[in-house]
């Protein structure tokens, strides 16, 4: 059952061609992307469908671990345990539905069996539902808690899984066959997502109860000066953006600038931690532009002037940019890309951030119009992550799993063209020399002029746009 | 040359597109959350604050602020019904029950089963619906008398919101005698807070003494709420607040929050009033906006005695359900800078927040836990406070 771990995974060996010529493709997939997007969210999420999943934090929890599922299967274990020889021959749809069904049932046994049952039941009360409804809490804060931290574990796997990959590139177990390189980099990622979790959620969870569990937990949180709230959704802010920067990296900016680092370790280790430094500005930022718009958080207040709600939008606010990232990589081919890499990358930057900014306005002027979510920016039962990555999750299966069908087809890579993506690891398309320099300077200083034009225009703009009546 | 020329050129902008994003990350992570970025917000100024008049004193009777009596049967509910987001005209509690069970009511239906009877036969109508809703023995009601007396002397009376069960609401209107104010016409207004079905749906036990009392809504009544209110006999004016702050009488405001409010309504109003030579008090139903946010609004938009907010009354949303959030925390830990000098609080301020309330020392008025009210460290059922 083992693979060779020196064959390049599925995923890096297949070329997506169109289907048709034009805008077809893109088309047709996105109309397969709207009507399982909104078929599944009636039949799962809906607070008006059938299984009303979405209360919130139960939907949201097997949203994000399918999320970390479809990324174990694809990213980590390259597709094991099915053989290689099916993947490749498998009609998409057939292949589609078997490796999501899988994906379903690993991501029930890991929450039911591994988080409620083993850890909930043997371990830590909070993640059984069970054991939280018998000490006196009601049935459905009860789910909620559980599951909201259960829910946790996936935000900060969902960072880290996948940044294993593109930033460390699964060093040093690259070369392992599957299964064991999977397992291992599973695992490692899972003790990292482990010891960060306790760093930042457990203390969040020990003040869920009363009196604050202060044995168990710093109470309240470290934080709490900093962020000025003792809730974990700081955490969840910059978590969020760290998710979001390694999709970043790995789509629209083609591993840019970091690829350009030709010795392995200190590229993977400037990816991961520059991932995580460009997160955290973006993170400060993201909140600053909401103090800009909205006026400063008042501290104990609820929703949009509540700090804790801030980091929370944060995180969402991200999430709205990776939709388009993804649209843009998986079915415009990543245009443009008729310049130099640079170049394409600071023009999709541009592109995607625009488009998040209209999904942003349009998400929140008519979902409670479609999705049975409430009107507004931050009810509580407000979460756009999760039809944003309800929506993300279809469009990884539908790349992923199903090789972009009904608009693209797999064919395998030539030996030009795997080392061609090769490029993208380490890249030597550009060097230094003193024009480069010189344009270096003359772009950081636009770049903050940029950002010093956005700080100055946010306050204007919060006064003469209104998205929402009320703005709440 | 040209060659090297296009070349340096690329190299140029290569830099350049590299360089704007380098500037505008670091900008990004190094200015945004730092001292020097939230200077620009000391300068803030307080805002216009409207000047609305002042009254003597303000005495609240807590007619009923047991809203429901089982939390764990109420969740239940929501939680079968698909959650704290569906519409709660679809629940299938009364008196909106149609006999098909949890999650399979209407409002449609709900209502034409009780049509005739509201608001003359409330007897009647309510056991239909013990008959048809869910759970019919767990709604109770939110609903308080406000006696304002104005500076030349004048007393004025008003009721913030109307409960739940006809049943309860109308005992509980007996044992405070709202029944025999209401009929000689001596309340001048009710004021709905929100369309929550303990605040709202008990309209016909009011309307039932006097279906001609004026009724102030937030505008963010569905059709379903509108229609509620004609149903239910009312005749007098209705006043469907579009304004931020609406004046009643001098000293005396509503004040409008667009607020998301769970199982699908929209919108909650609170009254402000000046108590002259102390200051502001804040009294509502459930301050869903936070009370805090409240607090500050009242603070930049209204001008009061002292130049201080003296007291609250009422639920404060905080833990409804006895659940708990660490944001809630960050409310109990900041309110101490707002020196209240009275806290009155109830209903769905929640017994855990009463208790952090007291252990942390806040001068929250203590009840008597009569008539259903579950602890004495709040104001229950029958007990006042005066301002």
């Amino acid at each position: 059952m083992e693979t060779d771990g020196t064959a390049p995974g599925y995923l890096e060996s297949r070329k997506l061609v169109k289907r048709w010529s034009g805008p077809w493709p893109a088309l047709a997939n996105t109309l397969l992307l709207a009507i399982l997007f909104y078929a599944t969210w009636w039949i799962f999420q809906d607070p008006r469908g059938i299984m009303r999943l979405y209360t919130p934090y139960v939907g949201y929890m097997y949203c994000r671990w399918l999320l970390i599922i479809l990324i174990w299967v694809a990213y980590i274990f390259d597709f094991w345990p099915f053989r290689r020889g099916w993947i490749g021959r498998t009609h998409p749809v057939v292949k589609g539905l078997v490796l999501t069904a899988f994906s379903v049932a690993v991501m029930l046994l890991i929450i039911e069996g591994f988080f409620m049952r083993v850890l909930g039941d043997y371990g830590i009360s909070y993640m059984s539902p069970d054991r939280l409804e018998a000490m006196g809490i009601t049935r459905f804060y009860a789910l909620e808690y559980a599951t909201e931290a259960i829910m946790m574990f996936a935000v900060i796997a969902s960072w880290l899984s996948p940044a294993w990959v593109v930033a460390v590139e699964n060093a040093p177990w690259g070369k392992l066959p599957q299964p064991t390189r999977g397992v291992t980099i599973m695992l490692v990622t899972f003790l990292f997502s482990t010891i960060v979790y306790f760093l930042t959620m457990h203390s969040h969870m020990a003040i869920l109860f009363y009196p604050w569990q202060q044995y168990t937990a710093i109470t309240p949180g470290y934080w709490e000066t900093f962020a000025n709230t003792v809730s974990g959704n700081f955490h969840i802010g910059w978590i969020m953006c760290c998710t979001v920067t390694v999709w970043l990296y790995e789509t629209i900016w083609e591993r840019y600038p970091f690829n350009l680092i030709q010795t392995d370790w200190l590229r993977r280790l400037t990816a991961f931690f520059g991932i995580i430094a460009i997160a955290v500005a973006l993170c400060f930022f993201l909140y600053y532009t909401q103090d800009l718009v909205w006026g400063e958080t008042i501290r104990g207040t609820k929703r949009l002037m509540a700090p804790d709600w801030r980091w929370l939008h944060v995180g969402e606010m991200a999430i709205f940019w990776l939709v388009p990232m993804l649209f843009l990589n998986f079915y415009c081919g990543n245009w443009p890309t008729r310049f130099s890499r640079p170049v394409n990358v600071l023009l999709r930057t541009f592109i995607t951030i625009a488009a998040a900014i209209v999904l942003y306005v349009v998400y929140y002027k008519t979902a409670h119009l479609f999705l049975g979510v409430q009107k507004g920016f931050s009810h509580p039962q407000q979460f756009p992550m999760i039809p944003t990555i309800w929506l993300i999750n279809i469009m990884l299966i539908n790349m992923w799993f199903m090789d972009g069908w009904p608009g693209w087809k797999a064919v395998p890579k030539t030996t030009e063209e795997l080392a061609a993506s090769h490029q993208e690891i380490v890249a030597r398309d550009v060097k230094w020399s003193p024009a480069l320099g010189v344009g270096l300077a003359v772009g950081v200083v636009g770049g903050v002029a940029i950002y010093v034009l956005v700080v100055a225009v946010l306050p204007w703009l919060g006064q003469m746009v209104t998205i929402i009546e009320g703005s709440t | 040359m040209s060659e090297e020329k296009t070349t340096s050129r690329r190299d140029f902008v290569m830099g350049a597109a590299t360089g704007v994003g380098v500037g505008a990350i670091g900008a990004m992570g190094l200015y945004s959350y730092t001292p020097a970025a939230y200077r620009r917000f000391a300068k803030a100024p307080r805002g216009n604050r409207e000047e609305f008049g002042a009254v003597r004193r303000v005495r609240v009777t807590n007619i009923s602020e047991t809203s429901w009596f089982d939390n764990g049967m109420l969740m239940g509910d929501i939680m079968a019904a698909g959650g704290l987001l569906v519409n709660q005209y679809t629940i299938g509690w009364p008196p909106f029950g149609n006999g098909k069970g949890i999650a399979k009511g209407s409002f449609e239906s709900g209502l034409e089963s009780i049509r005739k009877m509201i608001p003359g036969d409330l007897d009647e109508a309510w056991a239909l619906q013990t008959k048809l809703g869910v759970h019919p023995e767990n709604p109770g009601g939110f609903s308080c008398l406000i006696e304002v007396e104005s500076l030349d002397g004048t007393i004025h009376k008003y009721l913030l919101d109307s409960g739940w069960s006809f049943d309860w609401m109308d005992k509980a209107f007996k044992r405070e005698k709202i029944d025999q104010m209401l009929a000689a016409h001596d309340i001048e207004a009710l004021f709905l807070s929100h369309e929550h079905w303990d605040h709202f749906w008990g309209l016909p036990v009011t309307l039932k003494y006097d279906n001609r009392i004026p009724i102030y809504v937030h505008s963010g009544y569905y059709k379903e709420g509108l229609q509620y209110i004609g149903a239910s006999g009312h005749k007098g004016k209705l006043v469907i607040q579009d304004k931020p702050i609406e004046k009643v009488i001098p000293g005396m405001v509503v004040i409008k929050y667009d607020v998301p409010i769970i199982n699908r309504v929209f919108g909650e109003t609170s009254l402000a009033f000046n108590i002259k030579d102390k200051g502001l008090v804040s009294i509502s139903g459930c301050n869903h906006q936070g009370i805090l946010q409240c607090t500050a609004y009242m603070r930049n938009n209204l001008k009061y005695d002292n130049n201080k907010f003296y007291g609250i009354y009422g639920g404060l949303h905080i833990s409804p359900f006895e659940d708990w959030d660490p944001k809630y925390d960050d409310l109990v830990i900041a309110l101490r800078q707002y020196e209240f000098e009275k806290i009155g609080c109830n209903h769905c301020t929640g017994v855990i927040t009463a208790h952090k309330f007291v252990e942390r020392g806040y001068p929250v008025v203590k009840g008597t836990a009569r008539f259903r009210s579950k602890t004495p460290d709040y104001l229950g059922n029958g007990d006042t406070i005066e301002f």
